[in-house]
């Protein structure tokens, strides 16, 4: 077939324009080279979660004569928050799970691959065998498991699920609850601090309890904590537990060890404990592309960065937001990667500009689901001072509620579209 | 040269656009201080959930009241009080107009028609103060309740019924005396009938 070059550079840009995304990923098996030659500005995302698909929508919405390229390996956005409502029956996968043609829409264009290295001295980022370059680069690769901080983990970390990154694991387990038998023992471990989503884990617990309540009245919930209490939203959650008396919560319980055989883990003090059904959810670092990037700093576990512009403290015009940072008084949150993926186009955006990035201070609501209807919240708002980002108020629902419930569905919505469309 | 480059070839090529950059969305003066609400208030103030009110098109000095009550802990919100401080604190004025100048996309939530029509018809009490339709007033700082979410306006009505929104607020007192004397089935059709309104 004689396509000639203009004609199939119409068809191909048509194809683009109603957000086929065939051809692009047809590309990732054959990329070499300078792939996709930058013309005019460009600013690539590494990451397509909550922090990098909400910046390279708002990168396109500041400016609008900039490239933006995101490289996502995933098709689909799993939504973290709400899956522990996956685990209690509550909610369906497939109701987190939305597509990119908003961003599409937006004129960001998606690339299905992994980025394999940042070289900021050439400002190229690889991928496959080829490369991208870029004039500013936002990375948001979210977090990576430090497996090896459990012995027998590396050998297992198939068959023992962290459901800690919304998807197939989520599923998984909550099929093994389901078919767990009355009076099995759930053991669910949680990591030190930091780590992704601090109150996660125990809404986790409330939804197993919840559902093990109903379903499995002789079964029982063990939380082996490393942390020595509740690490966030304490006094809601105890009070929560009261009406799960399945629940038996042991705080400074590190575990170091697991043997898939003999279903047992072990802590860190030498308690050992048996298990039906084990949600190990591991100690946790920086994506795996900040580290091999070195982007993260003397812990070699998380990323420093400027808290106005969020440029890595490591490497110039690469920026890092969400999951990977530290060093802020925020947490590990979906909300606060949206506000750091605004923030940073924003800032992103005035620096191409030649214009000073603006100060925007972030702010973040989590709410966590206590039974099938109600809910918490804790709530925080930041200021800028000096440069540091700083807390002016934290606040908590004063007690759980079906009106906080309403409220976290209407964040999930309206924030589902920030991220998104 | 295979289909597969060739088409990483094409689109290489159709990349090339520069479109100039005109004034955006983003460029307000309130953005900065604003963009952290769209979490829950949706993009540019126009929510498209049940519960969380839409602030597009909203009179500047009704958002600015609103922002003081949950501030001062007059009106209570877990959720709205360390936001609003930290609006007043980055400057309240400019994240007023922010929403203000934005146009309102109606509710996206669904409406019961019946509801709404029973609503017209018991609003009658309503209209003294927030105007035939519930477009409010700017100049008395009446809120515009038209095209609010169905949701939020059932609760804000229950809210004021029980004194749990600005309690004790001598200044509410006759809107709280004429609403508590209403039948929660009214409440619901009112919110329908300002929510139905353009
Ligand atoms: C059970 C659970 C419940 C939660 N509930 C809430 C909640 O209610 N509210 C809340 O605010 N937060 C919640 N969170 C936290 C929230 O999910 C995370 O904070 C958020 O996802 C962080 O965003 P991110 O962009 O840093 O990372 P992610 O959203 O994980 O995105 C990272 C993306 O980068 C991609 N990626 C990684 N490496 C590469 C690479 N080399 N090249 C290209 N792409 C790459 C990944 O595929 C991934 O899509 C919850 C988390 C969990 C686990
Ligand atoms: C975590 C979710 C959340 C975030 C983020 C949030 N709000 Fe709200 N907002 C709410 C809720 C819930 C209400 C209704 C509270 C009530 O019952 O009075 C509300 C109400 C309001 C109202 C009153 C609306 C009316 O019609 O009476 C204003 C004004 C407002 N918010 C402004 C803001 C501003 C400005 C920001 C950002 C600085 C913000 N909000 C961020 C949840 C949020
Ligand atoms: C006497 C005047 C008056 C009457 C009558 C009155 N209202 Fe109001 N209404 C107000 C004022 C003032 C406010 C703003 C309160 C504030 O500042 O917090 C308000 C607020 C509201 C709100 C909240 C809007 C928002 O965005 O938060 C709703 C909903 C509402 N009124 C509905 C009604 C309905 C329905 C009726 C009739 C049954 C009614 N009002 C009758 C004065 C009145």
């Amino acid at each position: 077939m004689g396509v000639t070059r203009r004609t199939f550079i119409r068809t191909f840009t048509t194809g683009l324009a109603l957000g086929a995304t065939g051809a692009l990923t047809g590309c990732a098996a054959s990329m070499r080279g300078d792939f996709m030659p930058k013309a005019g500005k460009r600013v690539v995302v590494i990451g397509g979660g909550w922090g990098g698909a909400t910046a390279a929508k708002y990168v396109r919405l500041g400016d609008p004569s900039i490239d933006v390229v995101m490289l996502e390996p995933n098709k689909q956005f799993i939504s973290c928050p709400f899956s522990n409502l996956v685990l209690s029956g509550l909610r369906s996968l497939d109701s987190l799970t939305m597509g990119y043609d908003g961003l599409r829409k937006q004129g960001v264009k998606i690339v299905h691959a992994e980025a394999g290295a940042i070289e900021p001295d050439t400002k190229r980022v690889r991928v496959g065998e080829g490369y991208l370059q870029y004039d500013r680069l936002i990375v948001s690769p979210g977090i990576e498991f430090q497996w090896e901080q459990v012995e027998g983990l590396p050998a297992a970390k198939d068959r023992v699920l962290h459901a800690w990154k919304a998807g197939p694991q989520t599923v998984e387990l909550a099929k093994q609850i389901q078919s767990m038998a009355d009076g099995g023992v759930f053991v669910l471990t949680v990591p030190p601090i930091a780590y992704r989503c601090p109150p996660g884990p125990y809404e986790r617990i409330c939804q197993v309890a919840w559902y093990l309540k109903q379903n499995k009245p002789k079964s029982k919930v063990i939380v082996l904590d490393a942390n020595q209490n509740i690490v966030s939203k304490t006094a809601l959650f105890r009070a929560a537990w009261q009406a799960y008396p399945n629940i038996e919560y042991r705080p400074s319980s590190k575990i170091v060890k697991v043997d898939v055989g003999t279903r047992e883990v072990a802590t860190e003090i030498g308690d050992k404990v048996k298990y039906d059904v084990l949600n190990l959810i591991p100690p946790q670092r920086a994506g795996s592309i900040a580290v091999q990037s070195d982007l993260v700093g003397v812990d070699k576990r998380w990323c420093e960065v400027d808290h106005v512009t969020y440029e890595s403290a490591k490497a110039k015009d690469v920026h890092v937001i969400g999951d990977s940072t530290i060093g802020l008084p925020v947490p590990k949150s979906g909300n606060i990667a949206n506000a750091m993926g605004k923030i940073s186009a924003s800032a992103v955006v005035a620096l191409l500009n030649g214009r000073p990035a603006p100060q925007m201070p972030p702010g973040n609501t989590c709410y966590s689901w206590v039974s099938d209807r109600e809910a918490i919240a804790v709530v925080n708002s930041y200021r800028i001072a000096s440069g540091k980002v700083v807390q002016i108020e934290q606040k908590l629902t004063p007690a759980q509620a079906v009106s906080v419930a309403q409220n976290a569905v209407g964040w999930a919505q309206s924030i589902w579209a920030d991220v998104l469309s | 040269m295979s289909r597969r480059l060739l088409m990483c070839a094409g689109f290489a090529i159709g990349v090339s656009v520069a479109a100039p950059a005109a004034a955006g969305p983003l460029d307000h003066p309130g953005y900065p201080k604003a963009f952290s609400c769209s979490a829950c208030h949706g993009f540019a103030g126009n929510s498209r959930s049940d519960a969380m009110p839409i602030l597009a098109g909203q009179h500047a000095g009704y958002l600015k009241k609103a922002l003081q009550d949950y501030a001062g802990g007059k009106r209570p919100s877990a959720e709205m009080e360390p936001y609003a401080k930290m609006a007043i604190e980055l400057g309240v004025d400019d994240v007023a107009s922010y929403f203000a100048s934005q146009t309102r996309m109606p509710t996206a939530s669904a409406i019961d028609r019946a509801a709404a029509e029973r609503g017209k018809a018991a609003s009658a009490v309503c209209a003294a103060c927030h105007g035939p339709t519930g477009k409010g007033d700017a100049a008395k700082d009446m809120p515009d309740i038209t095209g609010q979410p169905v949701g939020f306006l059932k609760n804000q009505l229950l809210l004021f019924k029980a004194d749990k929104r600005s309690p004790g607020d001598a200044a509410l007192m006759q809107p709280k005396a004429i609403i508590k004397g209403l039948p929660d089935d009214t409440l619901a059709d009112l919110a329908a009938y300002y929510a139905s309104q353009r």
